[in-house]
């Protein structure tokens, strides 16, 4: 389900480590020596990173079996995108439709009434 | 085109999000839109919702409930109190996940990932200027993940990360 999988991929990028080999495997595939050279930090430390990548679909492994080279993965990260961006879009969306409200109820106050007069609720159209 | 958009997820806050936009219109009309049930009504809810019902309580501690519906019909109810209510100037109120009675829920009973906190914040503000209303809304204690993302600045680029990977994958 794909709410799940959303879910696994948020948790395996809520750490500075992962987003790092993922920036990384951006520019393009490379192998886990290399991946590791920039962190100060073991192999298998790196590794067990790369596993948790790997189980979020973040990642793909090559199969030759020495080299093993990571390549970025995108169908989860679009996921990724798409949710960051859907809480703001939804308020944008929202903001969208109030302005046209606004627009829409001065019109009207402006063809109900002569220049400015005060308010007074008579003589309201309805539509 | 009246209304200029601007929003970001602010990057020393983290989990928070700031839009600011400009309404043609004065900041009594927007403050009406915001605060009474019949105007909220016609607009609440993004793109193509509904607001199918809306209650507010307008006084500090007061109680509000919305609702929007989805194209397809699905209703997502919202709650919170009024915290700090200044016409037409501030308007602060904590924001829920609720079901149809009002209770809060977790974010999850809408299906949302991610780790939601039980009770966001929400604060607008309006100044006029030349019969234009200058609103900022903040809305504090989005899920981390938001914010972590948009620390890295992955938030514009990603679109386009994703995009340009999906390419390579069909080749």
């Amino acid at each position: 389900m794909a709410l799940d999988q959303l879910s696994v991929t948020l948790a395996a990028i809520a750490d500075p480590t992962r987003r790092a080999i993922l920036e990384r495997l951006a520019d393009g595939e490379t192998t886990v020596g290399e991946l590791a050279r920039p962190f100060e930090m073991s192999l298998p430390a790196i590794s067990k990173h790369l596993k948790v990548l790997e189980q979020a679909g973040l990642i793909e492994r090559g199969r030759d079996a020495q080299w093993r080279p990571c390549r970025i993965a995108a169908g989860p990260l679009k996921e990724v995108a798409d949710w960051v961006g859907r809480y703001r879009r939804h308020w944008e969306e929202r903001l969208d439709r109030l302005d046209e409200y606004l627009r829409e109820l001065q019109n009207r106050e402006s063809q109900n009434r002569q220049p400015k007069t005060k308010e007074k609720k008579h003589g309201r159209k309805k539509k | 085109m009246a209304a200029k958009r601007n929003s970001s997820l602010n990057e020393s806050a983290g989990r928070e999000l700031v839009i600011n936009r400009i309404f043609d219109a004065p900041r009594e009309l927007v403050w009406n839109a915001w605060t009474e049930p019949e105007h909220l009504m016609r607009w609440w809810g993004p793109k193509d919702f509904t607001s199918p019902a809306c209650k507010i309580d307008l006084r500090v501690g007061g109680k509000y409930l919305f609702c929007m519906r989805s194209p397809e019909g699905r209703e997502f109810w919202s709650t919170g109190v009024y915290r700090e209510i200044v016409e037409p100037e501030r308007l602060v109120w904590t924001d829920s996940f609720a079901d149809e009675k009002g209770n809060p829920v977790p974010a999850s009973h809408y299906g949302m990932p991610g780790d939601w906190p039980e009770e966001m914040l929400v604060t607008i503000t309006f100044e006029e200027r030349d019969g234009k209303t200058r609103m900022t809304l903040r809305h504090v204690g989005l899920p981390p993940e938001m914010g972590e993302m948009a620390e890295a600045g992955w938030n514009g680029s990603l679109d386009k990360l994703a995009e340009t990977l999906e390419k390579e994958k069909s080749i």
